[in-house]
Order: structure tokens, then C-alpha cells, then sequence
């Protein structure tokens, strides 16, 4: 008896060593990894220099890849297949196996970023340390989700690939027409060929069409002094000659540059060159639906739904504009200013290197708005801090509304819209961002 | 026995050993051997940096010349903060020290270029310091150190109102005005940033600080006369460079500024009447860009000077690709056309004089392009072999136009900090590389060519060194160098030729007040060569060489004779001159000079002609191919207009039928008795959406009346879209119908007719050159063959594939009776091919790998021997494209992305390996991926083709070849072909255009070529600056500014001639240009 019962003693210390060795613990994942993983491909599409356009697209196939996942798991979401267009229905992960859907979530948006970011190696270092934590805890678990979300990340790509992205970039140029003046120039001062023109040529994911929201054409081109367009013009002008004057204590000043967005600003200094850079536009809305989702607690799932809403319409947003852009192909304010007015003016904020209507900003602001408006409701108050890590200063809106009201007008204080393209631009970019609401039945 | 062996062996080793230093044409005995120890040392502040002033690494000046009149040329040298300097020679290369006590020290803030001249007249030369005045707190005026003729000197910049207080660089000392007197250019220097372009008329505007300006010496005060004597000084001059010349071979002084940045360089020619005319848009189809220093010579012994200007292309992969390159097409559209800026390019720029005509530009063909941050150059003969070489001082403590600085290391914190404060200025300067780099040394040879001997004639330094200055510094006759680095020690060059060739130095007892004869000429004649060389001391940058003339002689014993020209437009003959002495030569027995008797006595052959009533004027559309292809190496859409001419209205007149560009109508020029009058047919003009590039008139149908067959292209139009269907026209007594050809659908380039078949009928081949939208994949010719005026293919390999074909003849190349047919075109050999009874097959006639970029092709018997040679067209070598046959240039042509659409990556060899011609924005532009793969530009930078992609990706490359670039012709010889390349001034353009005719009625028939061509990025340039010529015979050849042609910045496309009230006109066809008509002068 003495000897079994030591024998079993020994059975249960055995047992309880080899429990200790496979001492697994399920991985959990916070809404706030996920948030960090969005903020590094924010800062290395700084780094890397994407324009905005091409910036709407890396937000959102990351995260329609970490949506499709959690939909697999959540009741509450609904898969996008078949509801955007020519997604299929992803790969269904092996019952068998261990998976953690949060998990794999981050694993494919941190893969799709990779893929469509240059400086791979900036993604790496973040995941490597991200796989040690969970290997670490549950090597099984992490295993498995990380071959799903690898599985996953694949799919979406193949998908992806069919976008006609890789077809736009051997289109040709934008060709400038240096005769006709109402026409898009080339803007001091580094005088860049125009951005993206074949971007309408993208497939969109809500839109029937890039033309689906076609604006109204824009002003007629006139320098008559009675004419719209020529007091549209005059506008940009003396606003900006007036808030220039009051200086950075202006309100409008201030708008303009917390607003400015651009991911490229070349600068001359002395003998030197360089380029300050910012967030673009889209990258903007999607700081404010990181900070919607903190003010609200969203949880994981809720968080990868709301970005991915939101990259949604922005890119769809982008697709618009830009369609329009290369359609009206009209000239930026400080081309007429220097050639009529005075060759000296320089806007607030540096003219962007494409046509002016309509508003890009304006668009992916009114898109991205009625989004969160949708999520999280109106009269959501917030600070907006998106910004801060640029020197500028934090903002705070009553809502998303009118954030993105201040964001529209601050192209023309900053003096490179003219007052259609920002208010044609927002109801473009409404229209839009009501379209992703009608159309997208992603929650229950 | 063996011992012995090894020690010759090993004394033999020693000896090569030594021999190899003993090779250095230059040794730099250090400062404490000489005593010249200084060190422009400038250091970097918080407050004052590039950042804050962008000319903070140009460095001092040097100033060579015998201050104290004992035949010892002294130095002085100028820092930009640390005081100047002034060294004593002793003789034996031994200086001292003597700046204390001659009190030149200085007293400016920041010093720049130094200069020597005699400003009094009294026969000792005097110091001119320039300064920058007025900025970052920098104070002073630039000095004048009036020489006391005791070792010391009395600053009296202020007496000679000369204490300008602005940003000067140089000045340069010249008697504008042939009153006797020196008088001053002073150089200054913008800091407008480029924040925005600015227009060009911005220099009419004068600015005090940053404006240049013309000082006239009225008595011992230099006025500013800068207004009236026509000479700009407007905000956006970045004057770096001068010179001073007589370019123009009239007696009065001339003078060329570099400018930096947008601003045009000026050429000011001398109005004879105390002003000047800024030509240069008249003379320079275009200049370097970032113009930093100049020089002035005659390298090509024909009496007339030539002048290098130099910039900071670099020739290193892993600089030139890690650094901001050339405009793109649209930007350098706008700077031309919308800002009135000129053509700027970033290299060095060689420009051959061509009397009063345009310059020849030939920088890249002569070797000399790209020589890195250059700021000095001076031509001098440092071997003393007859030639001209040329020394270039170079580097730059720092380069801001880096592409990882400029897109990246703004970007983290660093970016918020410039912007607001300047504490981190330090931490902003240290992400940018170095750009110490060596001299460079150029040995001149024939025919224009430049051999680098940087790694031969110098120690490769890792200075930066700027301004030069040359003298004979130990009297040995050879010249030595000084050279002023910015943070080292001074360097002097001592020349090692001493006795090894011979020389002949010459010093002027010119009248007072130019004692030392500033603008005097010297003609050498010696062994059937000109040498000419012309003193002025201001040369290179920011300095001043010694006042005298030196010649190398080679191992000729004796100068035949030397034609002195003095300012005053006298001249005096010295004959029989022994080599290897110094002269010092005075004014005695001068006789006018004549100047018109340096103009070249060619007659004349050819003027132009305005009444024959053609006017016609091709103007090519607005496509631009590199918008759509990026990647290609020229453009294929501008290769007409076409022209045909024949008789279209059966009067027996010959008539005239131009093509035109995309969506306009072509025009037609019919002759009457008296003049060709314009007359639409109305079915040929509906064709306007055709882009015409070549034509044919003649009676296919034989039904007595000619017939019009038109080739399109134009590479807009792509697939099966119709306007690349080539039309046929048939006239009809009412007029001319279009008439259907076998369909297919090609950018055609050029139509031949023959009767290959005997049958009595005018058959067809139409070649073809490109593909649209698809360059680098063979397009198809054809040959058609006439059945009673319709036309049917004959399909066969030896057409369809033939390559990129560009021109053809129909020649009965092997006398057999049967017509044969020669095709060339680009990237490929030329094929002979031969017509077996209507049957055709290839015939490897040439002896040697021949594929080139081949334009046109011309029957000719240049050797006249009997037998036909054929002159080939080709690219020249003029360009950044090279090759040889060891190392052919190679076009990677395949869907790298697998998108759907191909590439074509052009190649050539550098220090063994095959580098891309083009940089990673470009590549990335079409190849996204290659952004993953080198995510910076120094990654990039350096990588060869095969490093950039993966083999598997090249290896479903097609890889096209180019191993000949000259052009020449096909030497007959018993049937068989050997190539002989044209002489150097026939490389500096593509040949696009040949025509055969007695010129000069001496019975024996010439071919005059016709060249230039622009459709190429702004990183080739333009090739702009061919002339023409008329080649009579293998060795006898004219350019055509000589004869009266007018080709220069015209892209030639045809020659033709035409007659009127019979008499032949010479008619030139000009793509995006009026058509010229010539007379021919018997």
C-alpha cells in the first residue's frame, strides 16, 4: 500500500510536471494591439511616401481581411462576400485546429500591410515581437491562428491583385495641357507630374462605378469679374490674404494647417531640399476612428468593424474624387493667382500635384463622417489628437459631422480649393459614405 | 649564374616599381617642403551653415603672379573666414610666408574669389578679394590691395570705388572698350531659393547685392555701367562662373557667365561700342544647369576658342544614383516655354566654337561630362604634347542633393526641428553623405577626345578642393597647379614633364596701363599645327593664374613662327623660335590686323530662298511617348513628317506632297512656271487623323498617271486602329481615290519601290520601326508585290522579321542583275538581302558585329574606287548611351511585373557590370515592386542589373544589343563590307538625313548629311548641335555653318532636291519647323 501510494505520487507528480510543461494559456488579444498595429502602418506609409490615394488602398485590404476573419467567429458581423465586389467567401478555418480569430485577425492586417508598404522590415520587427509574446503563451494556438490568417491573407490578396492596381502603373502620364488655361499646371514648387489620373480605373468596393456619384461640373472657367468661377477665385485670394495677415493666431490659419494632410511637402532651404511629411487625409479619419472606438470602448471585433467601415468609403471616397478630378482637370488657384493676380502669392498649405475639383479631403471627410456617425452616433464628442505628433495642436468636435466640415473648408483657407470643390466635395463624399450604409449589411 | 638572375629580376621589379611613380605627371610636395601652409578651415555653426547659406562649402580663391617683378611667380590665397594669405617664392619651390607684413590679411566676414591684375597701371600686380556682404551678419566690402612695389601693399578698394558690398564670387579683369585701361566684371551671386522658378525677366530687374556688373575704368574709378552696356543683374543670378574671351573673333572682348541653378548661363558679345548683346539662345541650343566654374581654350586648333562649363553629374553609380537627377519633360516644358529659361542640362558642357555660328556641344562624346561636384576647370598642355588637357578640381563636404536626405531624413524628428529651431542643424548635416572626391585630369588628344589620367597623372586626393590657378611655379617651363581646399592644406601640383617635351612660355611689355597685355592672342604655327591661346588670368573659379602664355612643343625643336595680336588690334610675326624658353615680347613693328582673315574660307554653296512659294511648316503634335512608355530610350513618335515628289497633276512638273502629324492634314505644293503654289486634294487632306511619316509618288497602276502611297505611323495609334493602315491613293482623272492595301496594321517608317520581280511593275516594301505602346518587340515589314496596281504580301520571315527597321535601298548589291534590297534599323546589324530570282535571302556581307541605333542609309562612293560603299546614319556618340563591341549597350525587354505590359530597361557597361541608365523612381514608377526590394536609394545605388532583379525575371528578359554607336559608312571591298566610322564632328548628332548631288559642280557627286534629333528625356539632353555637313569624299568632309546651311537645332528628316524654272534647290524638311529651300550657289 505504502509502495502504490508512493507510486501514485510519483504518477501525479509526473502528471502535474508534464501539465506544467504544456502550461498553455489562451492568447488575448485587446482592441488597443490592434490599434497599435494600424498606427505603425500609418507611420511607415509616412515614411515611405504614399500619396493619398494609394494610401486609401492600404488601409482598407488589411482590414477587410481582419473583418472577414472575426465574421467568421462573431454572430454579430456578417461576412463581406459577395456584398463588396468579387470578394469571395474566405477559406473556413479547420475545426480541428485551435484558432484564435483575433488572433489570426491581427496576423492577416499585419500580413496585407506588409505586402502593400515598402519598408517591409518596419512591420517585421513590430510582428516578431507581437509572435514571440504569443508563442510564448500558447505555442499550439498561435501556431494554428497564424496559418489561418496567413491562409486568409493569401485569399484576400489574390482578390486584391484583380483591383487593376498593378495594370495603372504602367498607364501613361497625366498629359498637362499647357495651352488651355482653365486646365490643371503643374504647382510650384516642385512642379510633380499630376497624382494617380488612372485611379477611376480601380475597381471599387461599394460603387457601382467610379461615375457613380458624379458631381456637377464645377464653375465655368471665366476670368470675367461677374462670372462665379472668377469670384470663387477672388475668394481663395483675399481669405487667404486676409488670415495671413491676422497670422498663426487666426482661426482659419489654424484650421488650414491641422487639416494640411499632405504627405509630401517639398521644401527648399539654402542649398538644400527636403520633404516635411504628414498623414494623409484618409489616414486622418482613420486617427478619429481610433480615438472613437477608445471614447467608446469598442471591443476588439466592434474595432475591426469600424476601421474597416471606415477604409471602405474612404477608398471608395478616393476613387470618386480622383474620377472627377481627372474629368474636370481644373486649375488650382494659385496657377490663376500667380498669373493674374500676383506671382508672389503662395497658398497657406502647398498646392498637391493634382487638379483641383473636387475636393479630395472634402470627400473622404464627408464619406468617413457618416460612417462613424452610423457606428457611433451623433453629437460624438471628441478631442482630436490625430495631429499632435506633427506639431499641431489637439482639436475638439462635437461631432463627426463637424469635423469633417471644418476639415472640407480648410482647403480653401489654406488657399487650394476654391469654395465648390469643398462644398460639392462634401456631398460627394456623403453620398458615398450613405452608400457604404445602405449597401453593407455587416452588422446584425 | 642564378643569383645573378635574381637579382636583375628583382632590380627589375624595383625599377617598375619606380617607374610607375615616376609616371605621376603631377607630385604634391607637402607644406612643410614648400612652405605654403594654409587651410581654408570653415566650421559650422548653429547660425551659420548650408542650411542658413547656400554657397557655405565654395570655398576661397588663389591668386598666382609676380608681385614683387623677380620672375618668381607668388601666391596668395584667400579663406573664407580664416585671413588671407600671401607666399613669397624664393625659388627651388621654397615660399614664405609674407602676409603680416604686406598686410593683406583682410578684413571681411567671409572671403571668396581672389584675383591678380594690374588695377593702376603701374606695372605690379595688384589683389582683388571678393566677399559676401550683407548676409547672415557677414560684413566688409571686397578689397583692393593696391602693390607698393616693396612686399607690401595698401587696401584701396574704396579710392577705386570698387568696395562693392554685395555677394560676389570673382571678378574678372578685361578692357571692354579698347581704351588701354583694365576694366572689372564683377561677379556676384543670387541666394533666391527655389521655392519657385521665377521667370527669366526677373534679371532685367537690377539687384544692388546679387546683380553682376560691368565696372569701366574712367581714369583710376570703376563706374558701374552694368544699365547702359546691356548687362543683367536681376535676383536670380547664381553667377559662379566667368570667362572672358573673344569669342567671336573681332578684336573686342566678349564674356560668358555660368549660372547656377534655373538662371541661363549669358553670353555677352561685345557691341564694339561699349555694349553688349546676351546671345546666348543664339549660339547654345543649351548649357549646363547647375553651372558652377568654366574655362576657355582652343582645343581643336583652328584659332577659335572653345569653352567648358562645368557642373556636378557624377560618373560613380552609387553617387549618380543615389542623387537627384534631371527635370522630367514636363517640368523642363515649363521651365522653356512658360518661364523663358533655356535649355539646361545636368553635366559639364563642352562647347566647340564654330564661328559665329552655333557651338558644337560635345562634352559627352569627348569624355569629359561627368566629373562629379566640379567647381574649377582649367585647360592647360600639362604633358606639353600639342594638345590641350584639362584639370578639374572637385568634391563637396557634404551633398544635399542626396534622395535619402531628401525623402527620408526629413522625416523624423529631425524635419520638425529645422523647421523651428536650429539646434539640431548639426544632427540635419550629418545625415547627408560625404562628397569628397578626387581630382580629375583629362589628357587632350585629336579629334575632340578627352582620355581621364586621374589614375595615372595625379595621387587620387580625398579633398575638397576648389579654386585652381595655374602657373610655372619653380620656372621649369611646365605648368604647376595650386589648388585651395576647404579643411586641408593647399595643394600644389608641381608638373614632372620638364625636359620630356618641349615648351615655349611668352610674357607681355605690353603699354601702359595694361603692362602685362591682358587680351593679347598668340597664333603658334609649329609642324603644320595652329595652337592659339589668348590671356586673360581669370580662369576656373574664384581665381586668378599667372599672366603669361605657355605652349607645349612636343619633341619639335623650333616654333615656326608665333602671330602676336595685341589688345590695340595690331599684330606682330615672330619666326623661328627656339623651344624651352621664356619671351618676354614687346609691341615692335605692329601692323593692323585684319580679323576677317580668321574666318574659315569656305565658299558658300547653299542660300536660303523664300520666294519658290514653299511655306511649308510641320508642326508635330503634343505626345509625348514617355508618358506613356517611360521607360524608353527615345521617343519613336516624331519621326516625320513624310515628303514625296513627283508629278500629281500630270503636267510634267514635279510636285510636292507633305505629311503630317497626328490630326492635321497633310499639304501638297504643286510647281507652275514660276513657283510652287499650295492646292488641296481634297481626298488626302480627309485623311488628317493619319500621322504621315513616309511617302511615295509614282504611276502604280501604270495608267500614265502617278499615284500617291503614304505611310502612317506615328506610335500613338496601337493595335488594329485604323491610321495604321497605310493609304494608297490612286489618281483618276477626277482626282485621287484611296485605294485599299492588304490589310495590316503597322507604325510605318519607310516605303522603297522597285520592280523586284521584272515584271514590269513598281513593287513595295514598307518598313517598319516599333510597335506602339510595346517598344522593343520586332514590328513587321513587308514587301508587297504590284499586280496591275493592286498590291498583294509576300509573306516571308526575311521582311516580317527584319527588326526595327528605319530606312532601306534598293540596291543590286552583287551585280547579278537582280534588284537587291539593304535594310537598316535600331538595335540591329544591317542586313544585305539578297534577290534570288524574286526570292530573297540574308547575305552575311559585313565583317564585323555591326548593330546600331541605324537612321539612314546612302549609296556612295566615298572611297572612289569604283565600287558603291554605303554611308550609314547612325546615333553618334554624343550621348549617355555607350557601347563597344566587348561591351555592347542592351535593351531588357519583358513583362517584369507580369501586369500585362512590358518594359524595356536599357543598359550600359561600367567598370564590369551592367548598370540600368536609368534611376529607381523611374524603374519603380513601372516595377512597384522594386520600391520593397530597395527601400532606399543608397540600397539601390550601385546595383547592376542582375542585382536589381532576379535572375529568373531577367532570364524572360529579350535582350536587344547595340555594339556600334558611330556613324560611318560600309566600305566596299570586293563585295565584302567593312565599317570605317566618320570623324568626330559627324558623332555629336543621330545622321538622320543623307542626300547625293554635285554641290560644289566639280563633276563629281557629294552627299551633304543632315542631324539632330530631341525626342530624348532630359537626362540625354538635346542633340542639338550638329551643323550639317558636306562630305566630298573619305577625306574631305565641311560642316554646314561654313557653306551656308542653317541645321544647327533643327531636326533634319529629309533632303531632297527639287528644281524650279530648272534650276535645283536643295530642300530640307524639318520635323516641328518650317521647311527650308536653299539655292544652290555655283
Amino acid at each position: 500500500m505504502k509502495l502504490n501510494k508512493t507510486f501514485l505520487l510519483l504518477i501525479t507528480l509526473m502528471i502535474s510536471v508534464i501539465a506544467c510543461k504544456d502550461n498553455s494559456q489562451p492568447i488575448e488579444i485587446t482592441p488597443d494591439e490592434f490599434h497599435k498595429s494600424v498606427d505603425r502602418v500609418v507611420d511607415i506609409m509616412v515614411h515611405d511616401i504614399f500619396s493619398p490615394p494609394v494610401a486609401s488602398r492600404i488601409f482598407a485590404y488589411p482590414n477587410i481581411a481582419a473583418y472577414e476573419i472575426i465574421a467568421q467567429q462573431n454572430p454579430e458581423y456578417n461576412s463581406l462576400a459577395g456584398q463588396i465586389k468579387h470578394l469571395g467567401e474566405i477559406p473556413k478555418a479547420n475545426s480541428t485546429k485551435n484558432i484564435n480569430y483575433q488572433l489570426a485577425a491581427l496576423v492577416a492586417h499585419m500580413e496585407m500591410s506588409k505586402k502593400l508598404i515598402f519598408s517591409e522590415f518596419r512591420i517585421e520587427e513590430y510582428r516578431d515581437s507581437l509572435y514571440q509574446i504569443w508563442e510564448a503563451k500558447n505555442p499550439s494556438q498561435f501556431e494554428d491562428s497564424k496559418t489561418y490568417g496567413l491562409e486568409v491573407s493569401d485569399f484576400i490578396t489574390e482578390w486584391m491583385n484583380k483591383d487593376n492596381y498593378p495594370q495603372t502603373r504602367t498607364m501613361s502620364k497625366f498629359r498637362v495641357d499647357s495651352e488651355a488655361e482653365e486646365r490643371w499646371q503643374p504647382t510650384p514648387p516642385a512642379y510633380m507630374d499630376g497624382l494617380e489620373p488612372h485611379w477611376s480605373k480601380i475597381r471599387p468596393f461599394v460603387l457601382d462605378s467610379s461615375a457613380q456619384f458624379k458631381p456637377i461640373p464645377p464653375p465655368k472657367f471665366s476670368m470675367d469679374e461677374n462670372s462665379a468661377f472668377y469670384k470663387e477665385l477672388r475668394e481663395v485670394y483675399e481669405t487667404t490674404n486676409r488670415i495671413v495677415k491676422i497670422g498663426d493666431e487666426s482661426e482659419e490659419v489654424q484650421i488650414a494647417q491641422f487639416w494640411d494632410c499632405n504627405p509630401y511637402v517639398s521644401v527648399t532651404r539654402g542649398h538644400l531640399m527636403f520633404a516635411t511629411k504628414k498623414i494623409t487625409p484618409g489616414a486622418h479619419w482613420i486617427g478619429i476612428t481610433k480615438i472613437a472606438c477608445r471614447t467608446a470602448g469598442a471591443d476588439f471585433d466592434k474595432t475591426i468593424f469600424a476601421y474597416t467601415k471606415t477604409s471602405i468609403a474612404i477608398a471608395d471616397g478616393f476613387i470618386s474624387c480622383w474620377d472627377e478630378k481627372f474629368r474636370s482637370n481644373l486649375v488650382r488657384p494659385e496657377t490663376l493667382i500667380n498669373n493674374h493676380f500676383d506671382d508672389k502669392w503662395k497658398p497657406i498649405l502647398q498646392t498637391p500635384p493634382f487638379p483641383e475639383y473636387t475636393s479630395g479631403h472634402s470627400v473622404v471627410s464627408g464619406a468617413s463622417a457618416i460612417i462613424l456617425t452610423d457606428i457611433f452616433g451623433d453629437n460624438f464628442s471628441f478631442l482630436d489628437d490625430t495631429e499632435t505628433r506633427y506639431g499641431l495642436p489637439i482639436r475638439s468636435f462635437k461631432s463627426f459631422n463637424t469635423a469633417a466640415q471644418e476639415a472640407a473648408i480648410s482647403r480653401m483657407y489654406g488657399g487650394i480649393h476654391y469654395r465648390a470643390a469643398v462644398e460639392v466635395g462634401i456631398e460627394q463624399g456623403r453620398k458615398v459614405g450613405n452608400l457604404v450604409v445602405d449597401k453593407l449589411k455587416m452588422k446584425n | 649564374m642564378n643569383k645573378l638572375k635574381v637579382v636583375i629580376l628583382f632590380l627589375g621589379v624595383l625599377i617598375v616599381g619606380c617607374n610607375q611613380k615616376d609616371d605621376l605627371l603631377f607630385k604634391n610636395p607637402s607644406a612643410d617642403q614648400t612652405g605654403v601652409k594654409f587651410t581654408n578651415s570653415i566650421s559650422e555653426t548653429n547660425d551659420l551653415n548650408i542650411l542658413d547659406y547656400l554657397y557655405f562649402y565654395n570655398g576661397g580663391g588663389v591668386a598666382i603672379g609676380d608681385i614683387n617683378n623677380d620672375d618668381l611667380p607668388d601666391i596668395f590665397l584667400s579663406g573664407n573666414q580664416v585671413k588671407s594669405k600671401l607666399f613669397l617664392n624664393k625659388g627651388d619651390l621654397k615660399f614664405e610666408d609674407i602676409s603680416e607684413k604686406a598686410k593683406i590679411q583682410g578684413n571681411s566676414s567671409w572671403n571668396t574669389g581672389a584675383v591678380m591684375g594690374d588695377v593702376n597701371g603701374d606695372g605690379l600686380l595688384d589683389i582683388y578679394v571678393c566677399a559676401v556682404v550683407g548676409l547672415n551678419g557677414f560684413n566688409g566690402f571686397n578689397e583692393l590691395y593696391i602693390n607698393n612695389g616693396d612686399e607690401t601693399f595698401t587696401e584701396s578698394a574704396a579710392k577705386y570705388q570698387l568696395d562693392h558690398e554685395s555677394y560676389s564670387s570673382s571678378a574678372a579683369f578685361l578692357d571692354f572698350d579698347l581704351d588701354g585701361d583694365l576694366d572689372m566684371y564683377l561677379l556676384n551671386h543670387a541666394i533666391h531659393t527655389q521655392e519657385s522658378f521665377g521667370r527669366a525677366d526677373l534679371r532685367n530687374k537690377r539687384s544692388y547685392q546679387t546683380g553682376d556688373k560691368l565696372l569701366r575704368n574712367d581714369n583710376g574709378t570703376f563706374t558701374d555701367v552694368s544699365e547702359e552696356a546691356g548687362i543683367y543683374g536681376g535676383v536670380n543670378g547664381y553667377g559662379l562662373g566667368i570667362a572672358i574671351s573673344d569669342f567671336n573673333q573681332d578684336g573686342y572682348p566678349d564674356i560668358f557667365v555660368g549660372n547656377d541653378f534655373h538662371e541661363d548661363d549669358y553670353y555677352y558679345i561685345n557691341n564694339t561700342d561699349g555694349t553688349f548683346s546676351e546671345s546666348l539662345k543664339k549660339y547654345f541650343g543649351h548649357t549646363s544647369r547647375f553651372s558652377m566654374g568654366n574655362d576657355v581654350a582652343d582645343i581643336n586648333h583652328d584659332g577659335w576658342p572653345d569653352i567648358i562649363s562645368l557642373d556636378m553629374l557624377a560618373d560613380d553609380e552609387t553617387v549618380l544614383k543615389s542623387s537627384e537627377g534631371d527635370d522630367n519633360i514636363q517640368i523642363q516644358k515649363l521651365r522653356t516655354e512658360k518661364y523663358g529659361y533655356h535649355y539646361q542640362f545636368t553635366r559639364n558642357m563642352l562647347f566647340v566654337n564654330q564661328q559665329n555660328s552655333n557651338y558644337l556641344e560635345t562634352a559627352l562624346m569627348s569624355g569629359v561630362a561627368a566629373t562629379d561636384w566640379s567647381w574649377s576647370s582649367l585647360f592647360g598642355d600639362y604633358n606639353q604634347d600639342g594638345e590641350q588637357d584639362l584639370f578639374i578640381s572637385n568634391g563637396i563636404p557634404k551633398r544635399p542633393n542626396n534622395l535619402d536626405f531628401i525623402k527620408f531624413a526629413s522625416n523624423d524628428q529631425i524635419q520638425k526641428k529645422i523647421d523651428n529651431t536650429k539646434l539640431v542643424d548639426q544632427q540635419a548635416l550629418e545625415m547627408m553623405p560625404s562628397g569628397r572626391t578626387h581630382n580629375v585630369i583629362f589628357k587632350g588628344t585629336k579629334n575632340l577626345m578627352f582620355e581621364d589620367k586621374s589614375d595615372e597623372w595625379i595621387e587620387k586626393d580625398n579633398y575638397v578642393s576648389g579654386a585652381t590657378a595655374m602657373a610655372d611655379l619653380d620656372n621649369d617651363g611646365d605648368l604647376d597647379l595650386v589648388v585651395n581646399n576647404l579643411n586641408d592644406a593647399t595643394s600644389l601640383y608641381i608638373n614632372q614633364t620638364n625636359s620630356k617635351a618641349n615648351y615655349l612660355k611668352l610674357k607681355f611689355n605690353y603699354t601702359n596701363p595694361n603692362k602685362f597685355g591682358i587680351g593679347t592672342k598668340v597664333f603658334a604655327y609649329s609642324g603644320g599645327d595652329l595652337q592659339y591661346k589668348e590671356l586673360y588670368v581669370v580662369r576656373g573659379f574664384q581665381s586668378s593664374s599667372e599672366p603669361m602664355i605657355h605652349f607645349g612643343f612636343n619633341k619639335q625643336q623650333k616654333v615656326d613662327s608665333i602671330k602676336i595680336v595685341w589688345p590695340n588690334k595690331t599684330y606682330q610675326i615672330v619666326k623661328d623660335i627656339k623651344v624651352n624658353q621664356t619671351l618676354t615680347i614687346s609691341p615692335e613693328k605692329t601692323k593692323p590686323f585684319n580679323y576677317n582673315t580668321l574666318l574659315k574660307k569656305s565658299k558658300p554653296l547653299f542660300k536660303l530662298n523664300d520666294s519658290t512659294g514653299i511655306n511649308f511648316v510641320h508642326k508635330e503634335d503634343d505626345f509625348i511617348d514617355f508618358n506613356r512608355q517611360k521607360l524608353i530610350p527615345y521617343q519613336v513618335s516624331d519621326r516625320g513628317p513624310a515628303i514625296a515628289i513627283g508629278d500629281l497633276n500630270g503636267d510634267g512638273k514635279d510636285d510636292i506632297y507633305f505629311g503630317s502629324s497626328r490630326f492635321k492634314p497633310s499639304k501638297t505644293y504643286f510647281q507652275t512656271d514660276s513657283i510652287y503654289t499650295e492646292k488641296r486634294i481634297i481626298s488626302v487632306v480627309n485623311d488628317s487623323i493619319n500621322e504621315d511619316v513616309t511617302a511615295v509618288i509614282s504611276d502604280f497602276n501604270k495608267d500614265g498617271k502617278n499615284d500617291l502611297l503614304v505611310g502612317t505611323g506615328g506610335a500613338h495609334f496601337s493595335n488594329k486602329m485604323k491610321p495604321l493602315l497605310d493609304t494608297y491613293y490612286v489618281q483618276t482623272n477626277e482626282g485621287f481615290d484611296g485605294k485599299l492595301l492588304p490589310e495590316f496594321y503597322e507604325n510605318a517608317s519607310v516605303i522603297r519601290t522597285n520592280d523586284f520581280d521584272n515584271d514590269g511593275d513598281l513593287d513595295v516594301f514598307i518598313g517598319s520601326n516599333t510597335i506602339s505602346n510595346d517598344f522593343g518587340k520586332i514590328p513587321e515589314s513587308y514587301l508587297l508585290e504590284n499586280n496591275n496596281g493592286s498590291f498583294s504580301i509576300v509573306q516571308s520571315d526575311v521582311f516580317q522579321k527584319a527588326g526595327m527597321i528605319t530606312d532601306a535601298i534598293w540596291e543590286d548589291f552583287n551585280n547579278d542583275g537582280f534588284t537587291d534590297l539593304i535594310l537598316v534599323g535600331e538595335w540591329m546589324t544591317p542586313k544585305f538581302l539578297k534577290n534570288n530570282n524574286s526570292d530573297f535571302s540574308e547575305e552575311k556581307l559585313i565583317d564585323s558585329k555591326l548593330s546600331g541605333l541605324w537612321q539612314q542609309i546612302q549609296p556612295f562612293d566615298i572611297d572612289q574606287d569604283g565600287d558603291m560603299d554605303y554611308l550609314l546614319g547612325n546615333w553618334g556618340t554624343n550621348s549617355k548611351f555607350k557601347a563597344s563591341e566587348d561591351y555592347p549597350m542592351k535593351m531588357y525587354y519583358a513583362d517584369f511585373d507580369d501586369n500585362g505590359s512590358t518594359e524595356s530597361i536599357v543598359c550600359i557597361y561600367k567598370k564590369g557590370k551592367y548598370y540600368p541608365l536609368l534611376g529607381l523612381d523611374e524603374l519603380a514608377g513601372q516595377i512597384v515592386s522594386l520600391k520593397k526590394k530597395f527601400t532606399t536609394y543608397k540600397d539601390f545605388a550601385g546595383k547592376s542589373i542582375e542585382e536589381i532583379f532576379d535572375k529568373k525575371v531577367l532570364n524572360k528578359a529579350v535582350v536587344l544589343e547595340v555594339n556600334e554607336l558611330k556613324s560611318g559608312y560600309l566600305k566596299n571591298e570586293k563585295g565584302h563590307f567593312s565599317f570605317v566610322p566618320f570623324k568626330s564632328e559627324l558623332q555629336v548628332s543621330p545622321l538622320t538625313a543623307f542626300i547625293k548631288y554635285d554641290f560644289d559642280f566639280d563633276g563629281k557627286d557629294d552627299v551633304l548629311v543632315g542631324g539632330n534629333y530631341f525626342g530624348v528625356t532630359p537626362f540625354q539632353g538635346r542633340f542639338d548641335s550638329f551643323p550639317g555637313a558636306l562630305i566630298k569624299n573619305e577625306n574631305s568632309l565641311v560642316l554646314g555653318n561654313t557653306i551656308g546651311l542653317d541645321f544647327s537645332e533643327k531636326s533634319i528628316r529629309h533632303l531632297n532636291i527639287i528644281t524650279l524654272k530648272g534650276k535645283p534647290y536643295l530642300l530640307a524638311t524639318i520635323n516641328n519647323d518650317k521647311a527650308q529651300v536653299y539655292e544652290l550657289i555655283n
